[in-house]
């Protein structure tokens, strides 16, 4: 019997964002296109939901809150550039698809992380909670 | 806004999870899209600057490829990307003005070009503008013309310093090195962006067709370097000669003349070489390979560029590579009125190079005796003795008149200056062939 698909998030940190500025335009081109046809095929597999980039900047904040400051930088190491949403079978399908990142080779680094099964809101992903989710948007 | 660099990807709605704009762009999409944004920075901020030109446009690039490679590309990438770099520009601008001792060039530059602020629209017309005067900057005159080239290749085509290193079978450093003294050059003559008119746009333009003829032929001789990169280096040279034309400033009957010409010329292309990556002559190839719409284009063009009195060198090329084109096959080929242009064409552009290829003509029409007649009285035939070509022809002329020995001899020479593969393997061949003959016939 197969076991119940469970989610991941992809996280996609800029790491030396150095070794992506050496790429020639030509070679810029290329990689995206290699992005894209990894992210079309997760997808048409059913193992990939959504993902997004994220804008480079937005706002930290810090001191307990009392300041918001212009951030993070995207040129920053641990700066996440994107995430993507998996459900897959097991922590090492994710990790598999990870490896496949077109962007690794070009210094990106990517996080596989499980997300949690269980908290008190009740099992993330499950049917029920997104339905009533949906039920509370439309009151 | 948190980022004021970073325009609206797609709708102003936020995109749909899941959902995927159409996938890919077109090919050679950001070597191009560089070239524009190169043409339309520099209008904004002057040819003195053409460093912050190339860096904006990285970044821009960069901003690109981070936000496509998961997001997937926006609708209409070129107004996204220029969008980007028209405001990585303003805020370059704006950090330099307030530290105008940095870069006093930009802010003259921008005062003496605007009252107003910069306009930064990106319409169609105005970005052909730009790209035009891009042209003329990198083929200024001040220039040499290997500079010109390597310059028109790095900031109109997109080519990565590595990329035109492979090319010109040159190092990155040393590719790099040059275009550091010829951006120096351009800012300290203070070459302005604009377009010549009057008696110096005539002038000015021949400069321009040189050094694009200089591309395209640096990609067609296959003497040395990477060949993918090679033709990508004729395809340039096409786009930006069509580009050219499309502009008023452009259009002149020697323009629709060198286009013609490249179009013909590049229309053999896909049966110079055999299955093996053997280069094959113009005899042996196969004449159903060659591209019918780009000889029909190249038809086109030479018709266009026989309006005027203007007989120039690129004119009589193309009318011989429209020779070869039309013939049905190699026996029909009209060698005399090739001679005739050869003949036009040693009368206006003398060279050692075009006397070869006249003798060529003449073989065909009078005998290889005859050829090799022409080749012996070349007036400063020691110019060529170090050119491959010159012991190839003799050779392949002497091949025909049995003189097995002798061709040996030129087919070894030729084939210790050769530099690219399909050309040695084709001499060597050769070599073989009058060798075995030689020795048999002891």
């Amino acid at each position: 019997m197969p076991t119940q698909p469970s989610a991941f998030l992809l996280l996609f940190r800029n790491a030396s964002p150095e070794t992506y500025k050496a790429l020639s335009p030509e070679q810029n081109q290329q990689v995206l296109e290699r992005w894209n046809a990894w992210y079309d095929d997760l997808a048409a597999a059913g193992k990939l939901q959504y993902g997004h980039p994220l804008e480079p900047e937005g706002r930290v904040l810090v001191g307990r809150g009392e300041r918001a400051v212009d951030g993070p930088f995207a040129e920053s190491k641990e700066a996440i550039g994107g995430y993507f949403f998996l459900t897959v079978a097991d922590l090492d399908e994710a990790t598999e698809i990870a490896r496949r990142c077109p962007g690794l080779k070009h210094g990106i680094t990517v996080e596989v992380r499980p997300i949690a099964a269980y908290c008190h809101l009740g099992p993330i992903g499950a049917p029920q909670r997104e339905a009533r989710m949906l039920a509370k948007a439309s009151t | 806004m948190p980022d004021s660099a970073s325009p609206q990807p797609r709708d102003a709605a936020p995109p749909q999870p899941g959902a995927l704009p159409a996938s890919g762009v077109v090919e050679h999409f950001f070597r191009h899209e560089s070239g524009r944004l190169h043409g339309a920075l520099t209008r904004l901020v002057g040819p003195q600057n053409l460093t912050l030109v190339e860096d904006v446009t990285q970044e821009a690039m960069l901003r690109a490829l981070r936000t496509w490679s998961i997001g997937g590309f926006p609708a209409n990438p070129s107004a996204w990307i220029t969008q980007v770099a028209m405001n990585l520009a303003r805020d370059a601008l704006r950090h330099q003005r307030m530290s105008a001792s940095k870069e006093p060039a930009v802010i003259t530059h921008i005062e003496q070009t605007s009252s107003t602020p910069p306009d930064t629209s990106c319409d169609e017309n105005q970005i052909r503008d730009d790209s035009l005067r891009l042209m003329f900057v990198c083929c200024h005159p001040l220039l040499a013309p290997d500079a010109q080239v390597v310059l028109a290749l790095k900031v109109l085509c997109g080519f990565s310093t590595g990329e035109i290193a492979r090319a010109f079978l040159s190092n990155e450093s040393a590719i790099e090195k040059q275009l550091t003294r010829t951006k120096q050059r351009i800012k300290a003559a203070k070459v302005e962006f604009d377009l010549p008119a009057g008696e110096e746009l005539s002038t000015r333009l021949q400069g321009v067709l040189g050094a694009l003829y200089l591309l395209f032929n640096e990609g067609y001789k296959a003497s040395a370097g990477d060949r993918l990169i090679r033709e990508d280096l004729c395809q340039e040279a096409i786009r930006l000669t069509s580009l050219l034309i499309a502009h008023p400033a452009g259009k002149s009957p020697a323009s629709h003349a060198l286009l013609a010409f490249m179009l013909l010329t590049s229309a053999r292309f896909p049966s110079r070489l055999d299955d093996n990556g053997d280069l094959l002559r113009l005899d042996d190839q196969d004449r159903s390979q060659w591209d019918q719409a780009l000889i029909t284009r190249g038809l086109f063009h030479l018709n266009e560029a026989a309006e005027g009195s203007e007989l120039t060198e690129y004119h009589i090329q193309a009318g011989i590579a429209a020779c070869h084109c039309t013939a049905p096959d190699y026996a029909s080929t009209n060698w005399q009125r090739i001679l005739r242009y050869y003949d036009d064409l040693e009368r206006i552009k003398p060279s050692p190079v075009v006397a070869l290829n006249r003798a060529v003509a003449v073989a065909h029409l009078h005998g290889a005796q005859a050829g090799l007649d022409v080749i012996a009285a070349i007036p400063d035939r020691s110019r060529l003795e170090t050119h491959y070509l010159l012991h190839a022809v003799t050779g392949e002329l002497q091949w025909r008149l049995k003189d097995h020995r002798a061709a040996a001899d030129s087919f070894r020479r030729a084939l210790q200056l050769a530099q690219v593969g399909p050309e040695q393997l084709h001499l060597s061949r050769m070599l073989e062939r009058s060798k075995d003959i030689a020795a048999a016939l002891g």
